[in-house]
């Protein structure tokens, strides 16, 4: 009997997870496992050439100096992206969750940035970026927006960070508005009957009870904003003189225009293994500080 | 039990929408292998049906091509064409080099020469068609088309770039017709600069993209330093062993020069590195800039503009002042993309297929009427029954005519990103980071940095 049930609930298990997990095998673990041995061939499509080299392509990814200093680039990028779109996202939920009129509205308005795909939203901020604010800066003698922000260092790694959290804000908010409806209403009203300010209501109780949904919106925030290819290329290209690129670009650029595929693929591996240990390393320290209410 | 009965047909509708999925994707494979034997089988039934892919790294003509293959097909019932799109500007090599890798490459390749190049092993040598395509092309088109020797691919555009003119703007100021070949040196584009600042409108627009920088101006130093393609591949190849050093170079030295002037006249030069082709295009057209740094291919943009002028022409970029130097009076010319045709998957048929289609579309009436109108471009053979409307492409054919041109072959054999990392460079130059020496030690060490490789 309990074999019996053992079958049946592995054939249901198969019937409902199988197709996901052939797919997730298929797209996924098979791919990332071909990956992984290329980065030990002299790979080349040119010439089919599949030597095994090694570790040469690892030891080239350490000398490209560019590689790592675009892999702290895009440190400093995901670090900003993801403290900005949280915060954001956490104080939009707040004020879409307190019952003033019009919420439906407002969500929806913040959450349509992420039905835009990546590409025509770069275009679009582009234009915004190159054109109309430098327009207004002229006209209204605003200094900062005088140039384009796109074309100085500095102020194209903020556009980046502003164009991408502006994305993802709409996203990170719907997940914290679900995690503040869950926080129990006693507990909110016993607070207000302690006298807790709103401050300290959202300090003490709020912000320890959706924990969950930070570990959430942290971990979605960071794996997307490493991996974020298609904001780069439309926004700035990685320029000007390619003082932005983020590590993805320069991996598709190292690839696949300037030839060299096999250090590509480690440096992708290289990506893969930082954005690992950042992403589960912070799942798990703020997994630390859940409570029960 | 009766819930259980619902979770089973659900359980059943499943498997057979995963089981429908998997023969879906069975039943693909096992037509497209029937396709292969049909066309194995061919050759014995004589030539029936065969099949063409094209492949276009044109991707903003894809759909005068498709037009043109409905109208082959029409022409040719047993002749197929069915055209591999590429989005613009992205992703286009990826998507040829995937198909090459899973052994289902394109019959025929519309693709820049320097790709032709590096994948030269793959195409099929086209030798035996050599004579005949002399015999239709314009002097030096098939010359120039060739790679490492070798016919690989068949010319069919022509594009050539230097500084276009604004010939409304210029002459407003000059106040008479503007003949362009006054202008032979720097100090004489410096002169006319200077009265075209004075009359209150922009001298020059130098579009602040790494490929207009890096490929076009800058490039222009490997094919400046001779009329032989074989010369400046020697050149760049003295750059990349150290033999040689730009900071001492001629010609490198005169570009920068000319790029100074440019520099202080750009119209652009408060915020250098903007870079938005369709805005630099079209405040030239309209004329708030006199001229610009750019080639035939503007047209595109210019030509469809509503309130633009009319009238455009060309000039060479001039390396220095005296007339006589290579350079000062030649347009760089090149044929920037060729039909090459596969040879490491195709069958025998489709090769002879292919190259009756390419002939017919180089010859005939309705591929020239395509390629020169409705593309814009220009097409190096001798016998062309259609008229352009691309007034820049026919300046450049006036210089084409009288052999005015700079063979800029030598980009075909540079490494695939010379242009966005030299670009790069020159970027900082544009906008004042480094001087000079920075900019040509910069280039000097890309050059140096992939002999190592």
């Amino acid at each position: 009997m309990i074999k019996k049930n053992f079958l049946r609930n592995t054939g249901t298990f198969l019937v409902f997870g199988g197709p996901s997990i052939f797919a997730f095998i298929a797209v996924i673990v098979i791919p990332f496992f071909v990956g992984l041995y290329l980065t030990f061939t002299s790979w080349d499509v040119r010439t089919a050439d599949t030597a095994y080299i090694g570790l040469a392509n690892y030891i080239e990814v350490f000398q490209d100096k560019v590689f790592l200093g675009q892999l702290w680039f895009t440190l400093k990028y995901v670090f900003f992206t993801v403290l900005i779109a949280n915060g954001f996202a956490f104080f939009i939920a707040l004020l879409l969750t307190s019952g003033g009129r019009g919420e439906q509205w407002l969500r929806t308005g913040f959450f349509t940035p992420n039905l835009i795909g990546g590409i025509v939203l770069g275009y679009l901020w582009q234009t915004l970026f190159s054109q109309v604010l430098p327009y207004m800066g002229q006209k209204y003698g605003w200094s900062l927006f005088q140039t384009s922000w796109l074309t100085s260092t500095n102020t194209a790694f903020w556009a980046l960070v502003i164009a991408t959290a502006w994305q993802l804000i709409g996203y990170l908010m719907i997940i914290y508005i679900a995690g503040f409806s869950g926080v129990p209403t006693d507990v909110l009203e016993a607070a207000s009957i302690d006298g807790a300010s709103r401050t300290a209501t959202i300090q003490k109780v709020v912000l320890p009870l959706t924990i969950p949904a930070i570990v959430i919106c942290v971990f979605i925030s960071l794996s997307r904003s490493f991996l974020t290819y298609d904001i780069n290329l439309a926004l700035t290209k990685g320029g000007p003189f390619a003082s932005t690129e983020l590590a993805t670009y320069h991996i598709v650029q190292k690839a696949f225009l300037s030839n060299q595929y096999g250090v590509g693929q480690a440096e992708a591996v290289v990506l893969f293994a930082v954005v690992a240990i950042i992403a589960l390393t912070q799942s798990y320290l703020l997994k630390r500080l859940e409570v029960e209410s | 039990m009766k819930k259980f009965k619902g979770i089973r047909w659900t359980a059943m509708l499943c498997l057979v929408l995963v089981i429908s999925m998997l023969t879906a994707c069975s039943t693909g494979n096992t037509s497209s292998t029937g396709n292969s034997q049909q066309e194995g089988g061919q050759s014995s039934q004589a030539a029936k049906n065969v099949k063409l892919t094209f492949f276009n790294t044109s991707a903003e003509v894809n759909t005068v091509f498709e037009e043109l293959f409905k109208k082959y097909h029409e022409l040719n019932p047993n002749v197929t064409i069915e055209l591999i799109p590429t989005p613009i500007g992205g992703a286009q090599i990826q998507k040829f080099q995937s198909l090459l890798a899973s052994g289902n490459p394109a019959t025929i390749a519309n693709l820049d020469a320097g790709t032709i190049l590096q994948y030269k092993d793959k195409f099929l040598d086209l030798e035996p068609e050599k004579a005949k395509y002399e015999e239709l092309t314009k002097e030096g088109a098939v010359e120039g088309a060739l790679l490492d020797g070798k016919f690989l691919g068949i010319p069919w555009s022509a594009q050539g770039y230097g500084l276009l003119y604004n010939k409304r703007v210029v002459e407003e100021v000059i106040g008479g017709p503007f003949d362009p070949s006054t202008i032979q040196t720097r100090d004489a584009l410096e002169e006319l600069f200077k009265k075209i600042e004075a009359a209150g409108k922009a001298p020059v627009m130098v579009h602040g993209a790494d490929w207009s920088l890096g490929a076009h101006y800058l490039g222009l130093t490997y094919s400046l330093q001779s009329d032989n393609v074989d010369e400046n591949r020697k050149f760049v190849d003295s750059l990349m062993d150290g033999s040689a050093t730009l900071a001492d170079n001629p010609q490198f030295n005169g570009l920068i020069d000319t790029f100074d002037l440019l520099k202080k006249y750009n119209a652009r030069k408060n915020d250098p590195l903007v870079a938005d082709y369709n805005k630099d295009s079209a405040d030239f057209a309209k004329g708030d800039a006199a001229f610009y740094f750019m080639g035939d291919w503007t047209w595109a943009v210019i030509g469809t503009l509503e309130n633009r002028d009319e009238e455009f022409g060309l000039i060479p970029v001039p390396i220095s002042n005296n007339p006589e130097d290579f350079g000062n009076t030649q347009v760089a010319y090149s044929q920037p993309k060729l039909f090459a045709i596969d040879d490491s998957g195709s069958s025998a048929e489709q090769q002879e297929a292919a190259k009756a289609f390419l002939e017919w579309l180089v010859t005939s009436q309705e591929g020239q009427e395509a390629i020169v109108s409705q593309m814009g471009l220009a097409l190096p053979y001798k016998d062309v029954k259609v008229t352009s409307t691309n007034v820049i492409s026919n300046a450049v054919e006036q210089y084409v005519d009288q052999g005015k041109v700079i063979n800029i072959g030598v980009i075909n054999y540079l490494p695939q990103d010379y242009w966005s990392m030299t670009g790069a460079s020159m970027q900082k130059y544009l906008s004042g980071i480094i001087d000079r020496n920075a900019l040509a030690g910069e280039v000097q060490a890309y050059w140096t940095d992939q002999a190592r490789k």
